[in-house]
C-alpha cells in the first residue's frame, strides 16, 4: 500500500510538468500580448515605451525557453508571482478565494450522493416503477440542461416568485441551496445511472443467488454486498468529477456572484493575467491528481476484487 | 484484520479531512453577505459588475471608477454643459502665456485621517503621479505638467510646460488627480505600488468590505460640503448581468446604474413593467465608425460618403439599441462644450450612395452583386470587438446594409487587445471606436486626431488637409482666447464630418433603474462619478 501511494506520488510530477508546458504553450500561442491586456485592462494608453517597459516587468521580454524554465523553476518553490493586475501575490489572491470555491463543490458533491446514491439503487432494485422513470427522467434532464440557465431559473422561481432563498452571494446556509442544487444536478444524472447500471448487473451475479439460497435476507444482501460492491464505479465517477467540479464551479459562481475563485479565474483570462492562470492550471492539474488517488484508495477498500498488487504494477 | 483497521483509520482521516475543509469554510463566512443588507431605512444598495479593488487613487485597474470618487474629491468639479467650477480649490488664476495656474485651497478641509488639506499634500499627490508619468501620459494635463510649487499652506501654483487649455478639465477627471491624504500613502511615497489605507476628503468613507462579496459606504460626518442625504450605501458585487436583474426584482437592490450594467432587453423589461422608475442619461459618449484612409479604396472621399450615406442609421439604433442610444449626426453631441450646431447631417440616401461609388469608379456590372474597378472587386474589412454584442451586431447589419450599394463587407471579431493592436498598427479598413465622455471631451478626441500612437491620426493620414488639421487641434489646444478655440472647434469638427473619416453612428446614454422608494435621482455631469450625494428616499 505504501509502495504504491509512492509510486503514484512520483508520477504526479510527470504529469504536472506536462500540464505547465501545456498551459505555457497556449498562453503564449493567443495573439494578445499580456503587457497590451494590462494596460488595456488599466485604461492606460500602450505607448511603445510602457509596452517594453512591462513586457521587461513582466519577464515577457526573455527568450521562451528561458521564460519557461523560469516558469516551471519558480512554481516548484511554490513562488507564484504577483498578479498583473492586482500587484498581490497570487497566493494569496487564491487561498482568499479558495475557500468559498471549495465549500460550494463540496456541498455539491454532498447533495448529488444525498440524492443519486439512494436513488440509484432503488430504481434499480424497483426497475421501471415509477421511481425508475422518475430517475431516468431526472438525469435526462440533468444531463441536458445547461447550468446557467438551469441557476436563472432556481433564482426566478425560488428567490424571486416564492422568495425561499436569497438571489446572490454568501454567507448563510440558504445561500448555498440553490448553487448546490444547479451544480449538483449534472452530477445526479450521472451517478444515478452509473449506480442503476451497475446494481442490475451485480444483481445478475451468483453470489446475490448464493445468497438468497442460502437463506440470508435480502436487505443484507442488498446493502452489505450489492451496494457496496457497485458503488465502486460511481466514486470513479466521484473522483474524475471532484476536480472538475471545482474547476466548473465557474459558471455558477458567476451566476449566483459567489465570491470563488472561478470568478476570478475568468478575469484573469480576460486580462492576459499569466501568474494567476498558470497558477489555476498547476492547481487544477494537482486537484485531478489527487482526487483520482484517493478515489482509488477508496476503491481498494470497497472492492476486495481489485488487487493491490495488480493496481501497483499501473 | 490489522489491514482492515489501517482501512478503516485512512478512511475516517479521509472524513476528518472533509468535515473539517467544510468547517473552516463556514467559519469565515460567520459574518456574511446578509450582514451587508442594512437595517438602516435611511440607505441603498447597488450592485457594481466588479470589486473595489484597492481604492488607490493614483492608479487604474482593479479599483472601480465609481468608488474612487466617492472617497476623493478633485481641485475643480466638471458640471452640465462643460462648466468647471471650484472643488478643493476655491479659486485659480491663470497667467497670460497659460502656463501657471495659482490654486487657493478651500479653508478647513479634512482628510478622513483627521489632517488638513494642505498645499503640501496636493504636491505630495502630483509628485507621486509625475513619478510614474509613463503610465499617465493619456492625461494631457500630466503630459504638460512641469511641476507643483507650494507658495504658502493654502496656496499652491501648478507650472506647465507648454500652454494647454482643458488643463481644469482634467483635472476633474477621477484618477490620477484627486487628493489622497498624509496617512495613505506609504513610507517612500510611490503610490503606484500602493496605499496603505483609502483617506479622501470626499463625502464617504468605507466602513465595512469584503473582496468580491460587497463594501459599504458610510457618511463621511465631518465632510466640509454639503452632506449627503443618504446614511449609508451597500455596493453588492454582482458580475451577472442577469442576476443583477433578478436581484433588482426581488428587492434585494434599490438601484441599478452605469453603462452597460444591464442588457437592453432587460432595461426595457424592467421599463415595461411599471413597478419600478427607469431612465437615460444625457449622451456620455458617440459611437462611431473609424474610417481608415489609408486603405487604398477608402483614400478616395466618394467611397467614404458613399458608406455614410449607404446605411440606415436611424433603423440600425433603434433596432439593435432598442432605443436605449441616440442616432448621432456629428461626432459630438450638443452637451458638449465646443460642439456645433450647424454640422450638416449626412443622412441616409441610398441612391446618392451609389452615384458616389459610380463617381469614383466603382462600377456594378450587370447581374453582379459586387461592384468592381480594374478587375478589382471592393470589397472591405471592418474589425470589432468580439465581445461586445452591439458591436457585433451593427457589423452584421452593415453588412447586410452595404451590400445593398454593391460592397461587399467582410467582419472580423477580434479579442479587444487584437482590435487595438491592429487599430496601431492601421491594418484594418472600418473600425469601431468611441470618444472619451465627459470630462475627458472634446479635447481628448481632437487630441488624438492629430497625435500619433492611438491609431487615429494614423488613419487619418491620408487626408488633404491633414498638416492643417493638426495644426488646428494644436493651435486650439494651447489657445488662450475663447472665441478663436470655439472657431478651431468648428472647423475641425466640421473637416472631420465632411471627410467621413468617422461615422457617427449612435450617442451612448447611462441608464438606471430604481425602486420607488428612491427620490430626487440625477445623472452626475462627469461620466465616471458616482451619482449618491443627490439621492434621498422616502421612509
Amino acid at each position: 500500500m505504501v509502495i504504491y501511494l509512492i509510486k503514484r506520488l512520483f508520477a504526479v510530477v510527470p504529469i504536472i510538468l506536462f500540464a505547465i508546458f501545456l498551459m505555457f504553450v497556449l498562453v503564449r500561442l493567443s495573439p494578445v500580448d499580456p503587457a497590451q491586456a494590462y494596460l488595456a485592462a488599466s485604461n492606460i494608453h500602450p505607448t511603445e515605451e510602457l509596452l517594453a517597459e512591462k513586457r521587461q516587468e513582466f519577464g515577457l521580454d526573455r527568450p521562451l525557453i528561458v521564460q519557461y524554465f523560469q516558469t516551471v523553476a519558480d512554481i516548484v518553490r511554490f513562488d507564484f508571482g504577483n498578479s498583473y493586475v492586482t500587484n498581490t501575490p497570487v497566493w494569496q489572491e487564491i487561498t482568499t478565494r479558495l475557500p468559498a470555491t471549495l465549500q460550494l463543490a463540496l456541498s455539491s458533491i454532498l447533495v448529488a450522493i444525498i440524492v443519486s446514491v439512494p436513488l440509484g439503487f432503488l430504481s434499480a432494485v424497483y426497475k421501471n416503477s415509477w421511481l425508475d422513470h422518475f430517475s431516468r427522467l431526472l438525469s435526462y434532464l440533468g444531463a441536458s440542461i445547461p447550468q446557467f440557465w438551469l441557476g436563472y431559473v432556481l433564482i426566478f422561481f425560488f428567490a424571486v416568485k416564492l422568495d425561499l432563498f436569497p438571489v446572490e452571494g454568501r454567507g448563510t446556509w440558504q445561500h448555498f441551496v440553490l448553487p448546490s442544487i444547479t451544480l449538483s444536478l449534472a452530477l445526479i444524472a450521472i451517478y444515478t445511472r452509473l449506480l442503476r447500471a451497475s446494481v442490475l448487473e451485480e444483481l445478475e451475479e451468483a453470489y446475490v443467488l448464493y445468497g438468497r439460497t442460502r437463506g440470508l435476507k435480502e436487505k443484507g444482501i442488498m446493502a452489505k454486498h450489492v451496494l457496496r460492491i457497485s458503488i465502486s464505479p460511481m466514486l470513479t465517477g466521484l473522483g474524475m468529477n471532484l476536480g472538475k467540479l471545482l474547476t466548473g464551479t465557474i459558471i455558477v459562481e458567476q451566476v449566483f456572484s459567489w465570491p470563488g475563485f472561478g470568478r476570478f479565474f475568468i478575469e484573469a483570462i480576460f486580462n492576459r493575467d499569466i501568474p494567476v492562470i498558470q497558477s489555476y492550471v498547476v492547481l487544477a492539474a494537482c486537484l485531478f491528481i489527487v482526487c483520482n488517488l484517493i478515489v482509488d484508495i477508496i476503491q481498494l477498500y470497497l472492492d476486495p476484487r481489485i488487487s493491490r498488487e495488480g493496481r501497483a504494477q499501473f | 484484520m490489522k489491514i482492515h483497521n489501517s482501512k478503516k483509520n485512512l478512511f475516517l482521516a479521509l472524513a476528518a479531512c472533509a468535515a473539517l475543509a467544510l468547517s473552516a469554510c463556514s467559519d469565515d463566512n460567520a459574518a456574511g453577505s446578509a450582514d451587508a443588507e442594512s437595517d438602516n431605512p435611511n440607505s441603498i444598495t447597488m450592485s457594481w459588475p466588479r470589486d473595489i479593488g484597492p481604492m488607490n487613487p493614483h492608479v487604474y485597474n482593479p479599483s472601480q471608477l465609481i468608488t474612487q470618487s466617492m472617497i476623493y474629491e478633485p481641485l475643480v468639479s466638471y458640471e452640465e454643459g462643460g462648466e468647471v467650477k471650484p472643488h478643493l480649490a476655491e479659486s485659480w488664476t491663470v497667467s497670460e502665456d497659460g502656463r501657471e495656474y495659482t490654486f487657493k485651497l478651500r479653508e478647513g478641509v479634512k482628510f478622513t485621517d483627521g489632517s488638513s488639506l494642505t498645499s503640501q499634500v496636493v504636491k505630495k499627490n502630483f509628485d507621486a503621479v509625475l513619478a510614474n508619468k509613463n503610465s499617465h501620459s493619456w492625461l494631457g494635463v500630466i503630459n504638460v505638467l512641469d511641476k507643483i510649487e507650494v507658495v504658502d499652506e493654502l496656496t499652491f501654483k501648478m507650472v506647465l510646460t507648454q500652454a494647454y487649455y482643458p488643463a481644469l478639465q482634467d483635472l476633474a477627471v477621477v484618477r490620477p488627480v484627486r487628493m489622497l491624504g498624509e496617512a495613505g500613502f506609504p513610507e517612500d511615497g510611490d503610490t503606484s505600488k500602493g496605499i496603505t489605507e483609502p483617506v479622501g476628503t470626499g463625502p464617504w468613507v468605507l466602513d465595512e468590505y469584503k473582496t468580491d462579496e460587497y463594501a459599504v459606504f458610510k457618511r463621511n460626518p465631518d465632510y466640509w460640503g454639503e452632506s449627503p442625504e443618504l446614511e449609508e450605501v451597500t455596493i453588492k458585487i454582482i458580475p451577472d448581468a442577469e442576476t443583477r436583474v433578478l436581484a433588482f426584482e426581488k428587492g434585494e437592490l434599490d438601484l441599478i446604474y452605469g453603462e452597460g450594467v444591464v442588457s437592453m432587453d432587460s432595461f426595457n423589461y424592467l421599463k415595461e413593467t411599471g413597478e419600478y422608475t427607469t431612465d437615460l442619461s444625457d449622451p456620455v459618449a458617440t459611437r462611431t465608425m473609424l474610417v481608415n484612409s489609408t486603405s487604398e479604396k477608402l483614400s478616395d472621399l466618394n467611397v467614404r460618403l458613399a458608406l455614410h450615406h449607404g446605411f440606415d442609421k436611424q433603423a440600425m439604433v433603434e433596432g439593435i439599441t432598442l432605443g436605449l442610444e441616440e442616432k448621432a449626426d456629428s461626432i459630438l453631441s450638443s452637451n458638449f462644450p465646443y460642439a456645433q450646431e450647424d454640422i450638416e447631417a449626412i443622412e441616409y440616401d441610398v441612391e446618392k450612395a451609389a452615384s458616389y461609388l459610380d463617381e469614383a469608379g466603382w462600377k456594378l456590372e450587370s447581374g453582379g452583386a459586387i461592384r468592381e474597378k480594374d478587375g478589382q472587386p471592393l470589397e472591405l474589412e471592418l474589425i470589432y470587438d468580439k465581445t461586445d454584442p452591439i458591436q457585433k451586431a451593427m457589423a452584421e447589419t452593415l453588412q447586410a446594409e452595404w451590400s445593398a450599394i454593391g460592397v461587399k463587407l467582410n467582419i472580423a471579431g477580434l479579442e479587444l487587445t487584437e482590435q487595438i493592436e491592429r487599430r496601431k498598427a492601421g491594418n484594418f479598413d472600418l473600425d469601431f471606436w468611441y470618444n472619451y465622455g465627459a470630462p475627458y471631451d472634446p479635447h481628448s478626441m481632437i487630441n488624438v486626431v492629430a497625435e500619433d500612437g492611438w491609431g487615429v491620426a494614423e488613419a487619418h493620414s491620408n487626408l488633404p488637409m491633414k498638416t492643417e488639421l493638426d495644426e488646428q487641434v494644436r493651435e486650439a489646444l494651447a489657445s488662450t482666447d475663447e472665441t478663436k478655440r470655439q472657431e478651431l472647434y468648428g472647423t475641425i469638427l466640421t473637416t472631420l464630418q465632411e471627410q467621413s473619416v468617422f461615422i457617427p453612428i449612435s450617442y451612448m446614454k447611462k441608464t438606471v433603474a430604481y425602486q420607488n422608494n428612491i427620490e430626487s435621482f440625477e445623472f452626475p455631469a462627469n461620466r465616471d462619478e458616482h451619482p449618491f450625494n443627490d439621492i434621498s428616499v422616502s421612509k
